[in-house]
Parts: structure tokens; sequence; C-alpha cells
């Protein structure tokens, strides 16, 4: 493998030659927050992993802001301020620019490919941007891998509950129904994997796809789950972490996240078909309450914008959607200058939405672009609906809410089976589907 | 005077026996060759509409678009199109075997000039085809984009876009066909000249301000808390 590393970090890794753990940082223009995420990695491999060999890698996607430097400059806290009882060792820290396509997913595979030859263990990796990692999610991450024989670690957070809204209305309820395991945070951001995992993903060769940018966390989480490698949960606390660059393209993330749940599904096509329902994945860690930064979320401009999505693109819903679902969202957009406070979108219309543009990404490759990005004034509407019910109510209330959206993905995989396999649909109240010139809508395609 | 009158007249009528005993065997020969292939053209549509039903192809027709844009009744089969197809083969290759018949100078240049055009249709066909297509894929996306990052009038750009692409290809096709070449290829270099100067000067004249209003606004929007915030994380 290490012949595929760029010639420095090929080096690199000859020079330190065996490392047990590796903890991987990818970053982009992340300067203000990196220092501190170093130095908590340091600080945990240092506190809970002293017997091992640390390795902190940085894999950065061409940083202007002197990100490398303040990687390589963070200062380590002294053994003593963090009350070691042994000598604190130092671990090993090296900066690569990564190479491949622009995004997170070609920084994790010049991690893993590290990983993979220094012959570690295990790896963690983190996100750039966080404030609020401590050295204790290093011990989280990794320790039921290397004590429990754990091939992956998901991270379970606190958060607000209008923060992480793609996790809770999309992609924790669907992969859920679809693998039958409950990964809280299957796109977190914070992972621990197995030299084993580590292996298996280096063999695919899907880093050129969407995998490479944001959809390399439910691309690991997917693989993990639905290859049988084993896999669990760690209770990290409260997640903060710096707000996303606001020119960022959203559209494309919401793309490139869930039309990577989609690829995937196509792959492991014969692993979720015949699973129902779901069983809890392993938690550990010491769950406890903490204070989250607040959330504005507006709703008025989420609706609008939902509104505008039903004037202008209704020809592209009509091709994703079963004319049945799509009749109930137009139902929902015939009035634009309701209050925006009034707006509701059904748990089992949403869900029918999701599994519409799955199987419709499926049929219609050649358009499946086009369509995942048509999904964005409809996501949006699923927000700004998620918002206003649960204004008043608390983190728990709102959790449970979210059970019951994932109950619904449950009970309508059944639906889901159908219409991947072509099967004409039936009403909710199980008559026979539309018939004739509105089946035919779907020659309406493809271009 | 009689006389003379009774020899134009026996040379005229000598002169029409001649040209129906040389044309009329050939006519009538044209006729059958025509009616049979039109017999021939009828039975092979009957009989594909039959027996061919061609589930690959109605698949390759939805799934690339072909089907919705030659039919947007969203009706349209394989089995039509190819029976329709080989109808209009056959019919057409009778028409021809029935025209080198008379084996004339004219007929045989008609001939060719057909055979040798065919395979240009084709392509230019299968340009305009593209065309569309890309037309339709491009404009869709131009729409999509457009709804999604909030632009006014997403229709409209959708539409300006498909009519782009439609007309290069038509540009194309001509090309092809080498008909109109330099009438077609004028009107594109006009019509992409002037639609660049127009905007050029819109933007410079009296469009700036506005693009900078909406260059303002879309800042101010990106900069709102509660924008930052719904996208903080996944």
């Amino acid at each position: 493998m290490s012949e595929r590393l760029p010639d420095d970090a090929r080096l690199a890794a000859e020079s330190i030659g065996q490392a047990g753990l590796v903890i991987g940082i990818p970053s982009y223009n992340n300067g203000r927050t990196i220092g501190h995420v170093v130095r908590a990695a340091n600080a945990g491999l240092a506190k809970y992993f002293p017997q091992f060999t640390g390795v902190v890698i940085n894999s950065d996607g061409g940083s202007t802001d002197n990100t490398r430097e303040a990687v390589l400059s963070a200062r380590v806290e002294d053994g003593h301020l963090m009350l070691l009882s042994t000598p604190m060792g130092v671990a090993h820290r090296l900066s690569f620019p990564y190479h491949g396509i622009p995004g997170k997913g070609s920084a994790f595979r010049l991690i893993f490919q590290m990983a993979s030859a220094l012959g570690a263990k295990a790896c963690a990796v983190i996100d750039s941007d966080l404030r609020s990692i401590t050295p204790e999610w290093i011990e989280h991450l990794l320790r039921p891998i290397l004590l429990a024989g754990f091939d992956f670690v998901a991270p379970y957070y606190h958060r607000h509950k209008y923060d992480g809204t793609i996790t809770n209305s999309i992609v924790y309820p669907l992969t859920r129904s679809l693998y039958g395991l409950r990964v809280r945070q299957p796109i977190g951001g914070e992972f621990g994997v197995s030299a084993r995992l580590i292996a298996r993903y280096l063999e695919r060769d899907d880093w050129e796809t969407d995998v490479g940018r944001y959809g390399i966390d439910i691309w690991m989480t997917t693989i993990a789950v639905a290859e049988g490698f084993r896999v669990c949960q760690s209770f990290l606390g409260a997640k903060l972490h710096d707000a996303k660059d606001p020119g960022s393209d959203l559209s494309a993330m919401l793309h490139q996240v869930v039309g990577s749940v989609f690829m995937l599904m196509r792959e492991y096509e014969s692993v979720w078909r015949p699973l129902a329902g779901s069983k809890e994945a392993a938690l550990f860690g010491f769950r406890f309450d903490v204070g989250l930064d607040p959330v504005d979320v507006n709703v008025e401009r989420m609706v609008a914008a939902f509104h505008r999505g039903c004037q202008e693109l209704g020809e592209v819903w009509a091709v994703a959607l079963q004319p049945e679902t799509y009749a109930q969202v137009r139902k929902l957009g015939e009035n634009p200058s309701e209050d925006a406070k009034a707006f509701h979108l059904e748990d089992e219309l949403w869900t029918r939405v999701i599994l519409d543009f799955a199987c419709a990404y499926k049929k219609h490759p050649v358009v499946s672009g086009q369509l995942m990005q048509s999904l964005t004034p409809l996501y949006l509407a699923r927000v700004a609906s998620f918002v206003q019910e649960t204004r008043t109510l608390s983190s728990a209330e709102v959790e449970n809410k979210i059970e019951r959206l994932c109950l619904k993905f449950e009970e309508l995989k059944p639906y889901l089976v159908r219409q991947w396999a072509g099967v004409p649909d039936t009403k909710l109240d199980g008559q026979p589907a539309l018939e004739g010139s509105e089946r035919d809508k779907e020659m309406k395609l493809e271009v | 005077m009689v006389e003379t009158m009774r020899k134009v007249l026996e040379a005229v009528l000598e002169r029409l026996y001649k040209y129906v005993t040389i044309y009329l065997p050939s006519l009538l020969a044209a006729l059958i060759l025509f009616l049979a292939a039109f017999v021939t053209a009828v039975l092979a549509r009957w009989l594909l509409y039959r027996i061919f039903k061609g589930p690959t192809i109605d698949r390759f027709l939805r799934r690339s678009g072909v089907a919705f844009m030659l039919d947007p009744s969203g009706h349209l089969r394989a089995t039509r199109l190819v029976a329709e197809g080989v109808y209009w083969c056959l019919l057409l290759a009778g028409f021809l075997m029935g025209l080198s018949v008379f084996d004339t100078d004219v007929t045989t240049q008609v001939i060719q000039k057909l055979v040798f055009l065919m395979p240009k249709i084709v392509v230019a066909g299968l340009i305009l085809l593209a065309g569309i297509a890309l037309g339709q894929y491009l404009g869709r996306g131009m729409l999509v984009w457009a709804v999604n990052e909030d632009f006014p009038f997403p229709r409209r750009l959708a539409t300006v876009v498909r009519i782009v692409i439609m007309f290069v290809a038509v540009v194309v096709a001509a090309d092809q066909l080498e008909f109109a070449r330099d009438v077609f290829l004028a009107a594109f270099i006009i019509l992409v000249g002037g639609g660049v100067l127009t905007v050029s000067l819109a933007v410079g004249l009296g469009a700036g301000g506005g693009f900078r209003r909406y260059l303002e606004e879309k800042r101010q929007k990106s900069e709102e808390p509660s924008e930052r915030s719904l996208w903080n994380h996944l």
C-alpha cells in the first residue's frame, strides 16, 4: 500500500516505521480551530494510550490560512497539567496535502493509507473545526476497538434540536430502516476504525465519486454495517463546531450525502431488502446532559423556497415521485400565501418522498444528479415543518418525534421494496394504485 | 392542305405511339414494383406489430429520453417505431426501384442523389435528436440550479439554454446536409455575437446596479445567522 502514497508521506511512514494508533484530521482552511483539535488529540493519546506509539496526521486540501503550520506548531500541554502519573510521550505529528478530487473523502483516503502503512491497530478521524473536543473523545473512539474488538465506532452526541437536520430527517431514519441497525449519527464526522475495516475501505475503488466529497461519512458507516463489521457507538458529549462557509454549495452537500446513500442502496440491495425492523447499536460512554449553542432558523424563507419549487420544478418532481406522492406534495404547495407558521409536512408524506427519490435515483441514472438537486426545496419544507412542530419541545421530546419518523420509515419499507422492484404501487388503503395514463407519466423521463 | 394536315397528324400519332410503346411498359413495370413494395411494406408492418415486442429497446428509449422527445404523450413503443420504420423503408425502396426502371439520365441522377443523401439524412437526424436530448438535459439542469440559487425567471433561463443548444444542433445538421451552410452559420455567429454584445451593454450601462443589488442581497442572506446555523453540520 505504501507505494501508492505520495513521496513525502511514504518517507515519513518509513521513518516512523510502526505505529499503534493514528488520529486523522482532514482540513481545509481551518487554521483558527485546528490547533485546539491537535492538542486534544495529542493529549488523548498521551493520557489514555501511553503504551502505544501514536501518530497525528493532518490531511490538508490546500489551505491558504496556514492550517498546516498551525498543526505542526500546536503546543502540547505539559504532562503535570494533565494530571498524568506517567511521563508523557508526544505523538508524531505529520501534515500532508492530499491528492484526488477535492473533498473530505480524499483526505480520509490519505489518512487510511498512512494508517495502513504504519501498521496501526486502530485509527480515529476527527473534524478540524471542533470546539468541544476533549482528550476523552480519543479514548471513546479507540477503546471499543482495542479492548472490545469492535471495527467501527460511530459518535453519539448531544446536539441542538435544529442541528444535524439532514441526519435527523433523512440519513438516520433511512439507513436505520435499510440496514436494521440504529446508528444515531451515521454521518457524525468523528469515527473510530479498526485496521481490518481500514483495509476494506482501501480495497474499494469508488473514492473518485461523491464518496470523495461529502459522501465519505455515510459511505464508511454503510460499508461497516452492511458488510457485517462490528459496529458500536460512543458518547462524546456535545458537538460544537465552527459554522460552515456560507458560500459553500448547500444543494451540492445534500446531493452528495443523500446521493451516496442511494448509490450504496444499489450496491447493497441484497443486504437491505430482506431486513425488517432495527436493533440498537451498542453504546459506550457515560451519558450526561450538556448545554448547547442556540440555533436560529428562518422558517419563512424555507417555506418560500418550497413554494418556489412547487411552481418551477413540478415537471422534475413528477419524474421522481409516484403520482400519489406528487399529488400530495402539490396540494401542500397550493397556498403560497399561507402563514409559514401553519406549514406542516406529514411524516408519512416525507417518508414517501425520500423513498420515491431513492427509487428514481436507481431508475433514471442519466438524470439522477438533477433529481437529487431538485430535492432541496422539499428538504427545506421538511426542516421548516420540523422546526414549527418542535419549537416548544424539549430535546427528549424531539428525540421521540425523530423516533416516530424512524418507525414510519421502517413501516414503509415494504413500499420501498415494491417500488425498487418496479411493482405497481398501492394506495394508502391497500387499493390498487393509479393506472394507465398516470403510470405512463414515467415515460416523460429521463434526460 | 388536307393532305398536309393528314401527314402532320400521322406524324404526331406516330410520335405518340413511339413514346407510349417506349415508356408505357416502363411505367406499368414501375407501378407494379411500387405496388409490390407497398404490399410487402404493409405485410411487414402487420407482422412486426404481431411478433416484435422489444422491451429492451423500450427501456432504452425511456431512459435516454428519446421516447418523450418523439411522443410527449408517452405512448411511444419500440414496436411502433420499428414497424413504421420498416414500412417506410420498404416503400422508399419500392419507389426507387420503380424509378430505376425508366433508365434515363434524370431518373438515374435522382436515384443516385437519394441514395447518397440517405446516410447524411440519417446522421443529420441523429444530430438533431442529440441536440434535443442535450437541450432538454441542460435546460432541466439550469432550471433546477436557478431555482435552488433563487435566480429570477428560472424557466426563461432554461428555455434560453434549450433554444441555444437546439440552434447549434440545427446549424451542425445543416452543415452535414450541405444545406444553406453559410446562412445558418452566419445566423449562429450573429445571434451569439449579438447576444454577448447585448449582455455586455446591458450590464455595463443599465443592469450593473441591479446586479450589484442582487450580489449584495445574496451576500447578506448568506451572512444571516439562521442560514449558517441551518447548514452548520449535516
